[in-house]
């Protein structure tokens, strides 16, 4: 487990460790599916292998001390064992009872295990735990600091100025246009801004005490949906810890299937639809991973000594490229940053042997684009060109030569039409030939594999008449196969298996 | 098939009824100059179908029942001081001056009986204070093992069962063959109308021909596949030695001269390959949804025939 939650963490790194040089609608994807990673083990479990479900809802001593009163009450919800339930779940007192295993019904186990659930979230005074009383005390001031927010008039209108401002900051890194709140310039934000912070504060105590997966994806699909959604990218240095604590902790245990699913979901497809509709790519985070790359490449550089003249006056060449865009609702202009590279900084990210590599692979598109219409006929002939090199033995002087092959091609006509015996003498074929045959051809058939065993077998030379039988043989297969073989089987005899003359 | 082991075959079922199928196989071996044990329920007439074949052939014969207290110098032979000459004189054993000895019931010997008689055959001479006596040529052991009632029993270690060329069962049998045998037996004794049809020298000679019979590389390819796939099979534990894959092609050498035939087809080979390595593979420990003869069986089905052999161009002729 702790290994598994190591190279989790490991693996997120890397994930933030992209989104941060590579800043875009890509990245923040595989972000987040990385984030969404700790789950798939649930999802699993949820889905292939429903009986084990009630095994991740009801870890706790409580609730099993619970059910097994309810079993008292009512025997009724179990059932007999089958292999392949869990041990955990045998009944035991009533298995040594009744003299056979008896399983607890899942339904009853989730049952009592969500009640318990419930009744520990909401913490109506009847438990005695002091961290559901402090979450439930934590969750009322989220309530009322958000009900504050929205109900008095001034932080209201302080909000929808923090929006604005949130809205700006977004406009003056992206290409995005906002609908802005009608707010007076000089609205004081100190008030919303408090409250905002207190719930802020507030959900995060929320998340730490509760311990619940639901509540941590929650906000850690909610921050990246803001950052994908405004475009504004929290630093690196905040991000990734922040998402490296929120995978940790949720991997501490499993949730409920239902919410999971559904909540998996929900994240997957908005996050989905919002890099699909709103593109966009971050100015700060992506001119930080770009001096970091330029630092590391000149590293490298200057390590293997190849570029040693660093051009002093480079940041002079970085041209500031304002280019306007309209939009379609309002005259709204807004600026984005563009730079012009170098030629060297252009070779740093893509060197020369990419576009060798490019050329090379060009190169055998293009022979294979010119070859590849020829190439069933070139198999064809291949194909035609060996048939008809084996039939040319048909009339070797040496006649056990001869048989050999005639009887070779008997046998490839059976194979063909699906009439063979597979791996088996062929002197115990006879009786195996399908009844489509005709009369006497099976004790033909067993005289001319007689033959061919001394003509495969035996070094002596043989009487012309055994090629004439053989090839008499050859020509009644022929005919009989070719009678009962359909379009597409006679099709395949002749231009694939080049079997007729 | 050649008239005259038709006729030792003929002379055989005389005493034997119904049982042409295990004759032949005992007299294949004979021409295959092996060891043949016999692997069966007492009283199914193993001794019987000795003598008559000794008879028919020509053969000295000798029957030796293994008990614990069969000591190896009463098979080999030993050496006793002669007052009048002062000097150890050899006395043969019940090995010397014979053609085919029956042991009976080898699982009962010591071990080190065994291990004689074994050496004896793989060598065909025995040597005795240092003197080597060669044994008669031909040489044939028929060696029976009782499946029921092993209390008591050497089980014949497998590095020895491996010099036995084959290991048959006549088994019991049938209605009508059994009902046959009662009625042969009313007069006199079928044993006695049993006459030589082949002499020792013929016996020879045939042996010498069978070892001349033409076995080419698609049959040795198809015996050392077998073999090499026996080893290589998931449930075996010990496959079929060199030694036994040395044993087959001789053994279907000599069916092929039985049938009159002087060249081996793969037909010969799948037709004593069960005969001959029955014996010879173990199962691994524990293996227990599957049997010697179903492993060979699927090898067989397995293992492309050489008949098959220029047919797909990518199996090695």
């Amino acid at each position: 487990m702790r290994k598994r939650r190591i190279g989790y963490a490991v693996w997120l790194l890397l994930a933030a460790g992209l989104y941060f040089f590579e800043n875009n609608t890509g990245t923040r994807i595989i972000l987040l599916c990385s984030v969404l990673f700790p789950l798939l083990p649930v999802l699993r479990e949820a889905f292939f292998r429903p009986d084990e479900s009630g095994k991740a809802e009801a870890p706790e001593t409580l609730t099993v001390k619970t059910f097994s009163r309810t079993e008292e009450e009512e025997p009724g919800d179990v059932r007999a064992y089958r292999p392949g339930d869990p041990v955990r779940r045998i009944h035991w007192k009533l298995s040594a009872k009744k003299d056979e295993l008896l399983i607890r019904e899942a339904a009853a186990v989730q049952e009592t295990a969500r009640e318990e659930r419930r009744e520990d979230v909401s913490g109506k005074g009847r438990k005695k735990d002091p961290r559901g009383r402090i979450a439930a005390g934590t969750a009322a001031g989220l309530a009322v600091c958000l009900a504050l927010l929205l109900l008095i008039p001034e932080a209201r209108l302080g909000a929808q100025s923090l929006c604005n401002r949130l809205f700006a900051a977004s406009e003056a890194v992206n290409a995005y246009a906002y609908e802005y709140f009608p707010v007076p310039e000089e609205q004081g934000t100190a008030l919303a801004a408090g409250l905002g912070a207190a719930a802020l504060l507030a959900f995060a105590a929320l998340v730490v005490l509760l311990r619940s997966r639901l509540l941590t994806l929650g906000a850690a699909a909610a921050c990246t949906v803001f950052q994908v959604y405004f475009g504004l990218a929290f630093p690196a240095w905040v991000n990734i810890p922040l998402y490296a604590l929120s995978a940790l902790w949720m991997t501490r245990r499993p949730m409920s299937r239902k919410a999971l699913t559904v909540c998996c979901a929900a994240v997957l497809l908005v996050s989905v639809l919002v890099a699909a509709l709103l593109p966009g790519t971050d100015a700060a985070t992506e001119a930080a991973s770009e001096k970091v790359r330029d630092a590391l490449s000149r590293a490298a550089a200057q390590i293997t000594g190849t570029a040693p003249e660093e051009a002093d006056g480079e940041a002079e060449t970085r041209h500031v490229h304002t280019q306007s865009l309209e939009t379609g609702n309002r005259e709204a202009r807004t600026e984005r940053e563009y730079r012009l590279v170098t030629v060297e900084e252009e070779e740093i990210s893509m060197p020369h042997w990419v576009n060798w590599l490019k050329m090379i692979l060009l190169l055998l598109l293009s022979v294979a684009v010119v070859v590849l219409p020829f190439l069933p006929f070139l198999l064809l002939n291949a194909r035609k060109k060996r048939a008809l090199e084996a039939r040319k033995a048909f009339a070797s002087e040496n006649v056990a030569e001869a048989v050999r092959a005639v009887f070779q091609q008997v046998i490839a006509w059976l194979e063909a039409t699906g009439s063979g015996a597979g791996n088996r003498l062929y002197r115990e074929w006879e009786d195996l030939l399908p009844d489509s045959l005709p009369e006497g051809y099976g004790a033909r058939f067993a005289r001319c594999a007689e033959d061919y065993e001394e003509a495969v077998y035996s070094d002596h030379a043989m009487p012309e008449e055994k090629r004439q039988d053989a090839l008499r043989l050859l020509k009644e297969t022929e005919e009989a196969l070719w009678k009962n073989a359909g379009r597409r089987q006679r099709f395949r005899l002749k231009y694939w298996m080049c079997l007729c003359e | 098939m050649r008239s005259q082991l038709e006729a030792v075959l003929a002379e055989a079922e005389k005493v034997i009824t119904g049982k042409r199928e295990a004759i032949e196989k005992i007299l294949t071996a004979l021409l295959a100059e092996g060891h043949i044990l016999l692997d069966d329920v007492p009283g199914v007439g193993k001794t019987t179908l000795a003598v008559a074949l000794s008879r028919a052939v020509g053969l000295s014969f000798r029957r030796v029942q293994f008990t614990p207290d069969v000591l190896p110098s009463d098979l080999t032979g030993f050496s006793v001081p002669d007052k009048a000459s002062g000097m150890f004189v050899y006395r043969p054993g019940a090995l010397n001056g014979i053609h085919l000895l029956l042991g009976d019931e080898i699982n009962r010997a010591a071990s080190k009986t065994q291990s004689a008689l074994l050496e004896a055959m793989e060598e065909r001479q025995v040597t005795v204070d240092g003197n080597t006596y060669p044994l008669e040529t031909p040489f044939c052991v028929i060696a029976t093992e009782n499946s029921v009632g092993t209390a008591g029993t050497q089980r014949l270690p497998y590095a020895q069962m491996d010099r036995f060329l084959v290991r048959l069962s006549l088994g019991y049998p049938d209605y009508e063959a059994q009902m046959a045998m009662l009625r042969d037996r009313q007069g006199v004794n079928p044993m006695d109308t049993v006459q030589c049809v082949l002499s020792r020298e013929e016996l020879i000679r045939m042996q010498r021909e069978v070892r001349l019979v033409t076995a080419k590389d698609a049959v040795l390819d198809y015996i050392t596949r077998l073999s090499m796939a026996s080893r290589e099979h998931g449930a075996v534990e010990v496959g079929i030695s060199p030694r036994g894959a040395l044993f087959i092609d001789r053994m279907a050498k000599a069916r092929a001269y039985l049938e009159d035939r002087d060249y081996v087809t793969g037909r010969d080979v799948q037709a004593v390959f069960r005969d001959v390595c029955a014996h010879r593979v173990l199962l691994k420990d524990g293996v227990r949804e599957t049997t010697v003869e179903e492993v060979l069986e699927e090898l067989l089905k397995q293992v492309g025939n050489p008949d098959r052999g220029s047919v797909f161009p990518g199996m090695r002729k």
